[in-house]
C-alpha cells in the first residue's frame, strides 16, 4: 500500500498573535507542524508498522519546511516532498488541491490521509477538495482506520449524531480528527538519524504544472484583513439578599445584556 | 608449627583468592572508562573520614547503636590482620614476631593489649549482630543465610584465637611451659598475660584439660583460626561481603564532582554515537568500571531503601534489589564482557574496517535486555533522582547518576519513556516551558509590577531568575511577585530575561533527555552570556542546581544564589527589616535540590527563625535526611500510579507535627505538599508558603 500525507506548517496559535493594520506581524511568531497534520503523520506510520505500507510526505508551502520535514522522517516516514514555490504564499485552498492533486498523479497512491483542517486558516477543505478534483470516494473526521483488503479499508468517522463506520474503497482520500491517535515524539536517535535523509525540494515547474495551471491566478477566496480578537471582560459580581440580587441581575439582563 | 601444612594452605587459599580477584578485576577493566586517580589528597581524606572513620555508620543518630556495632568490628579487625601476620609466621617460625610489636619494646605490649580487648568486643558485637538479627529483625536488613555465615565464620575467628592463646597461657601458667612456648618478658613491661585479660577469661574456661589435651587445644584453634580465616577471605568476593575488600578502594575511588559524578555532557553531533547507540547505559558494559565496583561493593544494608521516597510508598525501585539485580548481570555476562572488550580494543575507527570487528563484538551481547528485562522500566523511572540513598550508603555508592545514564539509553536511544512526558516535551521544544504555554506570556505576571527587564537595564547587577513554574503557575507566581516586593524593599539592583528566559533544562536532563536539555542550556547560556550576566538569584533550587552545576559544562558560569540564602543575607545586613510576628507552630521542609544537593540547610532556618515567635520546629525526617517532596527528576511531569503517593506520605508527616504552617523553598515541593494537604482535607489548617511570600507577609 502506498500512502501520501501532507503536512501543513502553520503560526503557533498557543502564542499572542500581533495584528496590526489588518496584516499579522511577523513578531515573536513560531511556526509548527499542524496539529492535526501530525495526527495524519502518525497514522500513516502506523500503517507502515501494520502493514508495510510505503509513505510519503508532502508538504507545501513558500520558505524552507527542512525542520518540519525532518521530525515527520524521525517519526517513521519514508520518502518527502516538499513543494516549495514563492507563488503558492497567496494561495487559496483549491489551488492547494489542485497542487496536491499533482503531487498524487505523479505517484501511485492507494491513500492519501491528511489533517482535517489546519489550524491557522481552519478551512478544511484541501482534502475534500483533492478528493473531489481525483473523482475517488473521501471520508473526513476519521478517528480510525483499519485495513480490509489490499483495496477496502473500513473507517470510522465522527459524525453529528455519533461515530459512523464505513467501509471505503482505495483509492480514497481520508482526513483525520486529532481522536484518531496520540501523535509519538520520535525517539531521538530518529531525530539524528533523520538528518541523513534527502528531502525531495521543488517547485511548481518543477512538478509539471504552473500557478495558473493549479488555478492559482484566479483564486476563489481572498484574505481582505485580519482582525484581534477581542479580550473576555471580566465578569461582574452581585451581593446582597437573594431576592434583591434576582431582581437586578434579571434587569440587567432584559435592559442592559437584552439577552431575555 | 607446620611449615608444609601452611604453605599448603597458603598456596591453595591465596591461590584460588587470586585467582576470583583476578576475574573479577578483568571484568571491570573490560567496562567503560573512568578518571579516578586525581587529586590524591582528597582521595585519601575522603577514604579515612568515610570508611575507615566509618562517618556515615556512626555519624547518623537514627543508626548509631548498629553504625558503632559495625564500626567495632571493622576496627577490630583492622586491629587483627596484623595478628594475623603474626599467626601465618608462627606457622614458619617459632615465636615469630613482626618488627617494632616483639617484646623489646611497649608497642608490642600496647599491641598485644589491644588486640585482646578488640578480639573480645568484636565477639560481643558478633553476639549482638546474631540477636540482632534473629530477634530484633530491622526491616530494612536482607536476613540471609550468607550473612550468618559471616557471622558465625567472625566468631569463629575470635573465638579460636582467644582459646589459642588461652590455652598457650595455661600451659605457660599451670603446666611450666611444656613445649617451650615463646611469651613475651620484658622487665620493664613484665609478663605478656598481665596485658591480655580476656585471653586470660578465655584461659580459665578450659583450665580443665590435662597438659597434653591443652597441647591439642593450642594446636586444633591455631589451624582453625588460620583455616576459617582462608576460608573467609575466599568467602568474600563470592557475596556481599566483598565490601570488606572493595569498601576502602570504593571509597578512595568515589567521585570527586559534587554532589556525585556529573552527568556526563554528551556529544550528540557525532553522528557515529546515534549509529552505535552509544549514549547514554542501555547496555552492561556501557557502565564504567567504578560503577561496576559500586556493584561489588553494595553491602546489601538496606539504608539507600529505608530513606528512599519510592520505596517507603511501595513503588518497585528497591535499591539494593537494584544493585543486587546489576551485579548478578555483571557476573552472569562476565566471560562475555571480557572478550567483547577484547575486540572493542581493535577498532581502528575506520567505520569498513571495523564492521568485521562489530559484528563479532555483537555476538557477546547478553541475552536479557539490561533495561526493560533485567531491570523494569517502572524500576527506572521511579527514581526522584533525590539523593537520600547516596547521602546515607557508607560505602558511597552513587545509584542516581547510573538512573539518569540508564534513563539516557532509553530516552535517546530507544524512545521508551513514559509517555505523559511528550507534552513536557513538546512544550519545552515549542515554548521553552514544560507546561507548553506561550512563551510569549512568559513575563505576563509582571505586569503592572514595574520589574525592568534585562533588555532595558543590562547593567543589572542582579539577574532574577525567575524559573517556568514562576512564571506560568499560578500559585507559584505569588511566590514571585512576593520575592519582588522583597527585593524592592531593599532596593536591590535587579532585572528579569522576561521573554528571554527559557526553562534551564533541568527535568529534560533528569529525565534523559539530553538533546533538549543541551538545546535549552545552548540558548540560555547565550543570552546570560550575551548580557554578561554575573550573578543570579533563582527561586527554583532545580533552576539554581542546573544554572551552578550543570552550565558550566557549557561554558555558563554564574555565581548562582538561592533566594532563601539571600533574603537572609539581606535581614543579616539590615537591608530589609522582619517583624518577629508569624504565630504558630511553623515548620520546614528541606527541599532535595537546595539541601542534598546544594548544602543550604541553615540560611532558610535562619531566616523563619527571624521571623517565627515561637521559632522553627523540625520534621523527623530534615536536613539532610529530609524526605523528598516526590516531583524531583522529571517525576513532576510524569503520572503517580504505583503505591501511595510521596506527596502524601510526607503531608501526613507534617499534620502530625502539629503544624500549622510549612514553609518551603521549591516550587514544586510547594505544588505538592499543598496537593498533599488538600488531599488529607488539611488545606484550611496547614499553610503551605514559600519563604518569600512569608517574609514578604512580615516586612517591617
Amino acid at each position: 500500500m502506498k500512502i501520501l500525507t501532507t503536512v501543513k506548517k502553520v503560526v503557533d496559535v498557543e502564542l499572542n498573535i500581533h495584528v496590526e493594520n489588518g496584516a499579522i506581524l511577523d513578531k515573536g511568531l513560531q511556526y509548527v507542524i499542524n496539529a492535526w497534520d501530525e495526527n495524519a503523520v502518525e497514522a500513516a506510520v502506523q500503517l507502515k508498522e501494520s502493514h508495510k505500507a510505503d509513505t510519503t510526505l508532502v508538504s507545501l508551502g513558500s520558505g524552507d519546511n527542512t525542520d518540519i520535514i525532518r521530525k515527520c522522517y524521525a517519526m517513521g516516514i519514508d520518502n518527502a516532498i516538499h513543494i516549495d514555490d514563492p507563488a503558492l504564499a497567496k494561495a487559496d485552498s483549491p489551488t492547494f488541491a489542485r497542487v496536491l492533486q499533482k503531487v498524487y498523479e505523479a505517484g501511485d497512491y492507494d491513500l492519501v490521509i491528511t489533517g482535517k483542517q489546519a489550524q491557522d486558516t481552519d478551512a478544511g477543505q484541501a482534502g475534500i477538495m483533492l478528493a473531489q478534483f481525483l473523482n475517488i470516494p473521501c471520508v473526513s473526521n476519521v478517528i480510525k482506520i483499519e485495513v480490509t483488503d489490499d483495496s477496502h479499508i473500513q473507517v470510522s468517522r465522527l459524525g453529528d449524531a455519533g461515530t459512523e463506520i464505513l467501509d471505503v474503497t482505495l483509492p480514497a482520500v481520508i482526513t483525520v480528527s486529532d481522536g484518531i491517535n496520540e501523535p509519538r515524539l520520535p525517539a531521538m536517535r530518529g531525530i539524528m538519524m533523520a538528518k541523513k535523509k534527502k528531502i525531495n525540494v521543488m517547485d511548481l515547474a518543477g512538478l509539471g504544472t504552473s500557478f495558473e495551471d493549479v488555478g492559482g491566478t484566479a483564486p476563489t477566496s481572498e484574505i481582505v484583513e485580519f482582525m484581534p480578537t477581542e479580550k473576555r471582560k471580566g465578569g461582574q459580581k452581585f451581593e446582597g439578599e437573594p431576592a434583591e440580587v434576582t431582581a437586578k441581575v434579571v434587569d440587567l439582563l432584559v435592559n442592559e445584556a437584552k439577552v431575555l | 608449627m607446620s611449615p608444609l601444612f601452611m604453605t599448603l594452605l597458603l598456596v591453595v587459599g591465596l591461590g584460588i583468592f587470586a585467582r576470583t580477584m583476578y576475574q573479577r578485576i578483568l571484568l571491570l577493566m573490560a567496562l567503560e572508562p573512568t578518571d579516578r586517580f586525581n587529586r590524591i589528597k582528597d582521595r585519601l581524606k575522603n577514604m579515612v573520614i568515610i570508611a575507615l572513620g566509618q562517618k556515615r555508620l556512626v555519624g547518623r543518630k537514627k543508626e548509631r547503636a548498629s553504625g558503632i556495632m559495625h564500626a567495632l568490628i571493622f576496627w577490630g579487625f583492622c586491629v587483627l590482620i596484623i595478628r594475623s601476620i603474626t599467626l601465618y609466621g608462627e606457622g614458619y617460625v617459632h615465636g615469630f614476631q613482626l618488627p617494632l610489636l616483639g617484646e623489646s619494646s611497649v608497642l608490642g605490649y600496647l599491641y598485644i593489649a589491644l588486640k585482646d580487648i578488640m578480639e573480645g568486643v568484636v565477639l560481643i558485637m558478633v553476639i549482638w549482630a546474631f540477636y540482632r538479627r534473629l530477634v530484633v529483625k530491622p526491616p530494612r536488613l536482607h536476613n540471609t543465610w550468607e550473612a550468618y555465615l559471616v557471622l558465625g565464620m567472625i566468631g569463629v575467628l575470635m573465638i579460636s584465637d582467644l582459646l589459642y592463646d588461652g590455652a598457650r597461657f595455661n600451659l605457660i601458667a599451670s603446666y611450666g611451659n611444656p613445649g617451650d612456648l615463646h611469651y613475651f618478658n620484658n622487665p620493664t613491661f613484665g609478663q605478656e598475660f598481665l596485658w591480655t585479660p580476656v585471653t586470660v577469661l578465655a584461659g580459665n574456661v578450659i583450665s580443665g584439660f590435662s597438659a597434653t589435651g591443652m597441647e591439642r587445644v593450642m594446636g586444633l584453634m591455631f589451624w582453625i583460626h588460620i583455616i576459617t580465616q582462608l576460608a573467609f577471605l575466599n568467602f568474600l568476593p563470592l557475596g556481599k561481603h566483598f565490601h570488606v575488600i572493595t569498601s576502602l578502594p570504593n571509597v578512595f575511588l568515589k567521585s570527586l564532582d559534587y554532589p556525585h559524578d556529573k552527568i556526563k555532557l554528551l556529544d550528540l553531533e557525532d553522528e557515529s554515537v546515534w549509529e552505535d547507540e552509544t549514549l547514554g547505559v542501555n547496555h552492561l558494559h556501557q557502565l564504567n568500571w567504578k560503577q561496576g565496583l559500586d556493584l561489588y561493593t553494595c553491602t546489601e544494608c538496606g539504608r539507600c531503601k529505608e530513606v528512599c521516597p519510592t520505596y517507603v510508598t511501595d513503588k518497585p525501585l528497591n535499591l539494593h534489589d537494584f544493585n543486587d539485580t546489576l551485579k548478578a548481570e555483571l557476573y552472569a555476562n562476565a566471560d562475555n564482557l571480557i572478550l567483547r572488550a577484547k575486540l572493542a580494543k581493535i577498532l581502528t575507527g575506520d567505520a569498513e574496517k571495523d564492521a568485521k570487528t562489530k559484528e563479532k563484538m555483537a555476538v557477546f551481547k547478553p541475552e536479557k535486555a539490561l533495561v526493560g528485562e533485567v531491570i523494569a522500566l517502572d524500576t527506572l523511572w521511579a527514581c526522584t533522582t533525590c539523593r537520600a540513598c547516596e547521602q546515607v550508603c557508607p560505602v558511597t555508592i552513587e545509584h542516581v547518576p547510573r538512573i539518569i545514564a540508564m534513563r539516557q539509553g532509553q530516552t535517546l536511544m530507544q524512545g521508551e519513556y513514559p509517555q505523559e512526558l511528550n507534552t513536557a516535551f513538546k512544550g519545552l521544544e515549542r515554548n521553552g516551558n514544560p507546561w507548553g504555554i506561550g512563551y510569549d506570556k512568559r513575563a505576563d505576571w509582571a505586569e503592572g509590577l514595574d520589574v525592568k527587564l534585562m533588555a532595558d537595564h543590562p547593567d543589572a547587577e542582579y539577574l532574577l531568575w525567575v524559573g517556568c513554574a514562576g512564571s506560568f503557575d499560578d500559585r507559584t507566581q505569588k511566590v514571585t511577585k512576593a520575592l519582588v516586593k522583597i527585593l524592592k524593599a531593599a532596593k536591590v539592583d535587579f532585572a528579569i530575561l522576561g521573554t528571554e528566559e527559557k526553562c534551564t533544562g533541568d527535568f529534560a536532563r533528569r529525565t534523559g533527555n539530553e538533546m533538549m536539555y543541551q538545546m535549552m542550556a545552548t540558548e540560555n547560556i547565550e543570552v546570560l552570556n550575551g548580557y554578561n550576566v554575573k550573578k543570579i538569584i533563582a527561586a527554583c533550587p532545580h533552576c539554581l542546581n542546573t544554572l551552578k552545576h550543570d552550565y558550566p559544562q557549557m561554558g555558563g558560569h554564574y555565581e548562582v544564589v538561592h533566594h532563601s540564602a539571600f533574603i537572609n543575607q539581606l535581614i543579616a545586613d539590615g537591608k530589609i527589616r522582619v517583624k518577629k510576628s508569624l504565630a504558630g507552630m511553623l515548620t520546614y521542609h528541606d527541599p532535595c535540590y537546595l539541601g542534598r544537593y546544594n548544602e543550604i540547610y541553615d540560611a532558610p532556618r535562619n531566616v523563619l527563625n527571624t521571623l517565627s515567635s515561637q521559632g522553627l520546629n523540625e520534621l523527623p525526617r530534615h536536613g539532610t535526611e529530609s524526605f523528598c517532596c516526590g516531583a524531583g527528576g522529571g517525576r513532576m511531569w510524569m503520572e503517580e500510579t504505583i503505591g501511595s503517593r510521596i506527596n502524601v506520605e510526607r503531608s501526613k508527616e507534617i499534620v502530625a507535627e502539629n503544624a500549622e504552617t510549612v514553609a518551603v523553598g521549591c516550587p514544586f515541593c510547594l505544588t505538592m505538599i499543598e496537593d498533599g494537604m488538600k488531599e488529607l482535607n488539611k488545606d484550611e489548617d496547614i499553610k503551605t508558603r514559600d519563604i518569600a511570600e512569608l517574609v514578604a507577609e512580615h516586612l517591617a
